[in-house]
């Protein structure tokens, strides 16, 4: 173990700031960095810097997908299905080939082949084409002539299971595994609808239920949320005869490059792929998607630029959605609070996708012996669901941390109590202690009803996500003769702030500040980054930049040594300059030791190593850090219970995500997660038509998410947890963000009200059915 | 949106002379077999057209803007009501303080209807004369009845956002929260004909509702131009609220709305009360059961309990939209409260 | 501002307003006006391209367009000004929202033909002098910024809150972003800032 000869020991910071900090010795690759402190010892990293394309941002003047305008370049539209389920007969592009402003159309639906000629949900694509303007392709598409024999179909989870449901899918045909985000396993049965069942056990949960001395069951169900990113998706696809270069709206331009290559059998080097303005993905923008083939295909075809972006209707429709969930949850305890047997019994149905699973929470935030879960994906006549922030513990924590708090309350342990008993992460205990203290929850838990119909309650609930890391993440950083610095990689910055915490983490290096590092990423031309989600970015990506910068600061070093007399490995970069240790007549400007480079400029390109201490697990270029990240969240709510009305007055979020990187951009994605959790909790509810098939609310009016007006007060706390993992020992926030909210809120409603609200959204017609109100009058029937 | 040609008339009259067809009875004649477009239709603010042109449900040759006829933007005190052009602005109404200080209640209405984008551009007039939200009239997919097809979706389809009252034909809610208001302050409507002439009746008749005629929510005809709404001047003893719940806390259509207005004695005694809610049914409802209990009465809360109660005679619940009945109850009870005493 | 006219006797009007791609309306025959005389006669535009001015920015710009053509969709195409962001296109998220006469409204709901003489101020126009609008320095500074797709609007919002009241209540600035759609969560930056924006303002 110690005899590897790459590696050399180190002492790294290891724990919680402010709750026993320590070093640990890790043997670490000796091509990487010396440790970095914790944040305090430092000058950029962890620091509020403000956002590197900030003034791009507010000024409006960063470039979008949709604001690319290349030379004669088409607008593509989609011919999409009407009816939820079909055989396509017959499709003819003639007459909108005959089309004056049409360059270029293609067929989906393929009439004999098994597999295409059936269209599944209302929002299929069946054709598309390419015109000199979007006013022509709109014209154009009401001429391409569709012949269909209808056929029945099925669009509620409950009814698909039925014997009597029609089939979505013939067995030879399904989807077998997923493509994106979140894995499906391969080669399950399908019979019918039901695909499944996938089942985990640790233990038995026979005996261990019947060794409790409480058992708490309660069903619950979640319904589709979509992503509406404000952005809808798009491309610009421009296909020459040297190579394909395609701008896209991507949370990961590496797997669209090489997803654009299988499908167009193209080699890496021929294809290109760039974003910069990326107006969120939230998982949804995860692959290169129908719509992201079509482009590039009607660009091949037209020999010209093509540009295709959703409208808002399609993107509602047809670009991924959370599934929606029905979970029987079961929890066994000793009156010690210890639990004896988890049974978890879902259904999920991610429309004609697959990955509506939701065991992860129940499997792993607690210890029990004893766990089982069984889970089928259930086929309907739907857009297909995708990963989406946090995928299937979003669900999962809105059953588990209920039951959490039904067990607590039966079993007489105040929440955080019982929590304490189950919960073996050392972070979140910290994170209780703590926000137990901000938010004041004990004070707060013993207020009694107040008179009146509006209630106040509290509620607590906890996050569990796995801490991703993609090992082929890599980052080069070059200095130049005249001291700029600049940072190269493919990974995308879709919001959060990945750019910025870049240019942090190389300014650090260098001893300069992160205004003068200049950021080019999204862009395959530079080493292959990771992708943005499972919020692994951070994680993946600033490690290798340390160390790219920090071998091209050696470097420098080598040249500088001469210049102030004094061995290299004696220097430091600080404030600007390079110094002989701390003798501040040893000086230069790093400015002017870069002049006397012999080179115009100077580059070094690192990859993600290992996670120092080892990982969790490893699954081809992804794996998880040893500990899970974090994270509990405190809601106070009021409930009018005359109106159903839930409003959330204040969220406590108290998470951690190893170093903190940008303590401020940290504090805008908890704010997202908590917002679109609570957005989730209260009003997001795609309304599909059972008669149709089609999406009633394909809008942002009638399907609605939380406006300026229904955010609470939203406190953030970051902890320091250093893990001793990596060249930064920094993690990602995005996903453990959200998991907490929805069930804290229903845990707060629970307080306030004694009533549980097990289905989202709950919205005031949930509420007041579970409060019993019924209409008093005597003429309504 | 598909093309049309536009034209900006700078007289009354020859506006009316163009707008051969209003928006209904042009989205009527778009059958989906004919994809024609049809006809030329009157434009103030644009916003509900707009909407409508998007979705292709409304595909007119012409679209007429009223924008350059002045004088439609003014508000003026005539003899014994206010008289409000129908192009002024929602936001210009609920900044006039003759409004703010007369009719606070409809200030309150407008003050949360749309955003305050839209309010800078919806007109009093395009906010009364805009077409129903409901999801199956507002899809180019359902051929509804309203639409002139066969038959209503909602009453058997997802309804939770649609009528409890007047249901039986047609499930739609009558989306302007102002009209809520405006018919409990016994507006009436000045509608303007090619040649000049003017009719003036109640906003109350003026509205339709789907047993009258299912394919239109009131009463303009052809060639006619809302010209102006008239609000009779309150006397001095009239109070009045309005109280609206939604599921958002802004910029959401209300669940429930109502206003209030109470015409108190100098004991506090009600002479009379004017119920009207909306969003529980085609037309902006008043349960004239439940405002013959308030006269007489002081308003207390066993009082607005009770007329709160009354109001719900009559309603007939969707399959999904049963929640509504203890919103209108609670709702009502505290509008009547509030006008009772105000905040 | 319109230059090109197409004066149309009202009897011809379904013809004349129906060109190719408007839809044939020519097998109607149209009906005889009931009180308006034949001799009337109106300017109409379109269906075809027209050409229009508009004052955008402080700068009068002529360009061409159909009359279908909404002032968001004349901004980001004819005039290259893709600062103005098209989110949901209905008017209910104000991702495209710029000023008219200084008063914030949603440009994918006017059409550009109904714009008229009005002035239109975008977030390209909120610079002034190369420096940012106190709003603009705000939302970097309190990083009321994620994707930034909803970033323009709600700029030109905060910033036209401030230019009209200084010194805004949180309520106002609430009441001021009530239409916007963030998807990101910035909300509660952008009250912070916008509020800090305010304070600067008034030392």
């Amino acid at each position: 173990m110690t005899g590897d000869p790459g590696k050399r020991g180190e002492r790294l910071p290891f724990g919680i700031m402010g709750a026993g900090l320590a070093t640990i010795e890790r043997r670490i690759p000796n091509e990487e960095p010396p440790p970095l402190p914790p944040n305090p010892d430092l000058r950029v990293i962890g620091r509020n810097v403000p956002r590197q394309n900030g003034r791009e941002k507010v000024t409006g003047a960063i470039r979008y997908t949709g604001d690319i305008a290349l030379q004669g370049m088409l607008h593509a539209r989609i011919l999409r299905s009407t009816v939820p389920s079909a055989r396509v007969l017959n499709v003819d592009l003639e007459a909108a080939l005959c089309h004056l402003g049409v360059r270029a159309a293609i067929t989906l639906a393929h009439p004999g082949n098994r597999v295409t000629e059936y269209v599944r949900y209302v929002g299929m694509p069946i054709a598309a084409l390419a015109a000199v303007s979007p006013e022509a392709a709109a014209e154009a598409l009401a001429l391409i002539r569709i012949d269909m024999q209808k056929l029945p179909f099925v669009t509620d989870m409950d009814g698909a299971q039925t014997a009597s449901a029609p089939h979505v899918f013939a067995p030879d045909v399904a989807p077998n595994g997923h493509p994106s985000g979140f894995p499906a396993p391969a080669d399950l049965p399908l019979r019918g609808n039901v695909r499944g069942p996938t089942v985990e056990r640790r233990g038995d949960v026979g005996y261990g239920f019947s060794t409790a001395d409480v058992i708490v069951e309660g069903k619950y169900r979640t319904h589709v949320q979509t992503h509406c990113c404000m952005e809808t998706h798009g491309i610009v696809a421009d296909w020459r005869d040297d190579g394909l270069t395609v701008y896209i709206s991507t949370q990961f331009t590496a797997g669209i490059r090489r997803e654009l290559a299988d499908a167009f059998g193209l080699r890496l080097a021929q294809v290109r792929v760039i974003v910069d303005g990326m107006g969120g993905g939230f998982g949804s923008k995860s692959t290169l998607g129908r719509y992201g083939w079509i482009a590039v295909a009607l660009s091949r075809e037209a020999h010209a630029p093509v540009r295709l972006i959703l409208s808002r209707a399609e993107e509602q429709v047809d670009s991924g959605n959370r599934p929606e969930t029905s979970q029987q949850l079961k929890i066994g305890a000793r009156r010690d609070g210890t639990l004896t047997a988890i049974a978890l019994s879902s259904c999920g149905s991610a429309g004609v996708g697959l990955g509506a699973g939701v065991g992860d929470m129940a499997s792993s935030l607690y210890t029990c012996p004893n766990f089982e879960s069984t889970h089928t994906d259930v086929f309907v006549n739907a857009g297909p669901g995708c990963a989406m922030r946090a995928p299937g513990n979003v669900p999962g924590a809105f059953s588990l941390e209920q039951s959490i708090d039904e067990l607590a309350e039966q079993l007489g342990f105040d929440p955080l109590a019982l929590r304490d008993r189950i919960d073996p992460s050392p972070v979140r205990r910290e994170e209780r202690r703590i926000g137990a203290l901000r938010f004041d929850w004990h004070r707060k838990r013993r207020r009694t009803g107040a008179p009146g119909p509006i209630k106040r309650g509290v509620g607590v609930a906890q996050s569990h996500w796995g801490a991703y890391v993609q090992l082929d993440s890599a980052c080069e950083v070059r200095l130049m003769r005249d001291g700029s610095v600049e940072v190269l990689s493919g990974v995308q910055d879709i919001g959060t702030g990945i750019t910025t915490v870049l240019a942090q983490t190389v300014a650090e290096v260098f001893g300069l500040e992160a205004r003068d590092i200049v950021v080019r990423i999204g862009d395959t031309d530079f080493p292959a980054g990771p992708p943005s989600y499972g919020s692994r970015t951070t994680a993946s990506i600033t490690p290798p930049a340390r160390t790219a910068a920090w071998h091209v600061l050696q470097a420098l070093f080598r040249a500088a040594g001469p210049l102030l007399g004094t061995m290299p490995a004696k220097l430091v970069a600080r404030d600007g300059f390079i110094m002989a240790g701390h003798d501040p007549a040893k000086r230069l400007r790093f400015s002017d030791v870069c002049a006397d480079l012999r080179t115009d400029s100077i580059s070094a390109i690192a990859s993600r190593q290992d996670d120092y201490g080892g990982f969790g697990r490893q699954y081809g270029n992804a794996a998880t850090a040893q500990r899970d990240l974090g994270g509990v969240q405190f809601a106070e709510v009021t409930v009018d219970t005359e109106t159903g009305v839930i409003f959330v007055e204040r969220v406590l979020a108290v998470h951690d995500c190893g170093r903190p990187m940008n303590p401020l951009q940290i504090e805008s994605q908890v704010h997202g997660g908590v917002l679109m959790g609570l957005s989730f909790a209260l009003f997001e509810h795609r309304v599909l038509d059972p008669r149709t098939g089609h999406v009633l609310n394909p809008n942002l009016e009638a399907y609605k998410f939380a406006g300026a007006r229904d955010a609470p007060a939203i406190e953030v706390i970051v902890l320091q947890n250093y893990q001793a993992s990596s060249a930064t020992d920094a993690y990602g926030i995005a996903e453990p963000s959200i998991i907490p909210t929805a069930p804290a809120i229903a845990n707060a409603v629970y307080n306030a009200t004694g009533v549980r609200l097990r289905t989202t959204p709950m919205t005031p017609a949930v509420v007041l059915s579970a409060l019993g109100r019924r209409p008093k009058a005597e003429a309504s029937s | 949106m598909k093309r049309f040609a536009w034209t900006q008339p700078t007289s009354l009259a020859s506006a009316a002379a163009f707008a051969e067809t209003t928006v209904a009875d042009a989205m009527v004649a778009l059958r989906p077999d004919t994809h024609a477009g049809h006809g030329a239709v009157l434009q103030a603010g644009g916003i509900d057209n707009l909407d409508l042109m998007k979705e292709e449900l409304l595909q007119p040759n012409l679209v007429i803007s009223l924008r350059a006829i002045p004088g439609l933007d003014k508000i003026e005190k005539q003899e014994a009501s206010w008289r409000i052009g129908a192009g002024t602005t929602l936001m210009a109404v609920a900044g006039h303080p003759a409004v703010q200080a007369r009719f606070p209640a409809l200030a309150t209405c407008l003050n949360q209807s749309g955003s305050p984008q839209i309010r800078a551009v919806a007109t009093l007039g395009g906010n009364l004369l805009q077409r129903p939200r409901c999801w199956y009239f507002r899809s180019i997919a359902f051929d509804c009845l309203r639409k002139g097809g066969g038959h209503c979706f909602a009453i058997l389809g997802e309804n939770a956002y649609h009528a409890v009252f007047d249901n039986e034909v047609c499930a739609i809610v009558h989306p302007s929260s102002v009209a809520t208001v405006l018919v409990a302050l016994g507006a009436s409507v000045e509608l303007t004909g090619p040649n000049g002439a003017t009719r003036r009746l109640l906003l109350e008749d003026f509205l339709v509702r789907p047993k009258q005629n299912v394919r239109r929510e009131n009463d303009l005809q052809p060639r006619e131009i809302l010209t102006a709404i008239l609000l009779p001047n309150p006397s001095a003893s009239v109070r009045m609220a309005y109280l609206r719940l939604g599921e958002k806390q802004a910029f959401d259509w209300p669940l429930v709305d109502a206003a209030v207005i109470l015409e108190l004695d100098a004991s506090s005694v009600c002479r009379q009360g004017v119920i009207c809610l909306g969003a529980v049914a085609p037309t902006p409802y008043r349960p004239r059961a439940a405002e013959a209990t308030l006269a007489g009465k002081v308003i207390d809360v066993p009082t607005a309990r009770s007329a709160a109660r009354t109001a719900l005679d009559g309603a007939m619940p969707l399959a999904h939209n049963e929640f509504k009945l203890p919103l209108i109850e609670t709702v009502l009870r505290r509008a009547i409260l509030r006008a009772a005493n105000p905040v | 501002m319109i230059s090109r006219r197409t004066f149309i006797p009202r009897s011809d009007l379904p013809v004349a307003a129906a060109r190719p791609g408007s839809g044939a309306a020519g097998d109607r025959s149209p009906k005889e006006p009931e009180t308006a005389t034949r001799r009337d006669v109106i300017a109409a535009q379109g269906p075809d391209a027209v050409a229009m001015t508009l004052t955008v920015n402080g700068i009068a710009r002529m360009f061409e367009a159909e009359p279908r053509v909404t002032l968001a969709e004349a901004l980001r195409g004819a005039l290259a000004l893709t600062g103005t962001k098209i989110a949901c296109n209905r008017g209910t998220c104000s991702s495209c929202t710029v000023w008219l006469d200084g008063t914030p409204i949603v440009s994918c709901m006017i059409l550009a033909v109904d714009v008229g003489n009005r002035a239109v101020t975008t977030i390209e126009g909120l610079i002034r002098d190369g420096n940012l609008h106190p709003a603009q320095a705000a939302f970097i500074g309190h990083d009321a910024i994620q994707c930034g797709f909803c970033t323009p609007g709600m700029v030109m919002s905060c910033a036209a809150l401030l230019d009209r009241d200084p010194r805004p209540t949180r309520d106002a600035v609430l009441a001021a972003i009530s239409g916007h759609l963030c998807r990101c969560g910035t909300y509660p930056h952008v009250v912070a800032a916008t509020l800090a924006a305010s304070e600067e303002a008034k030392s």
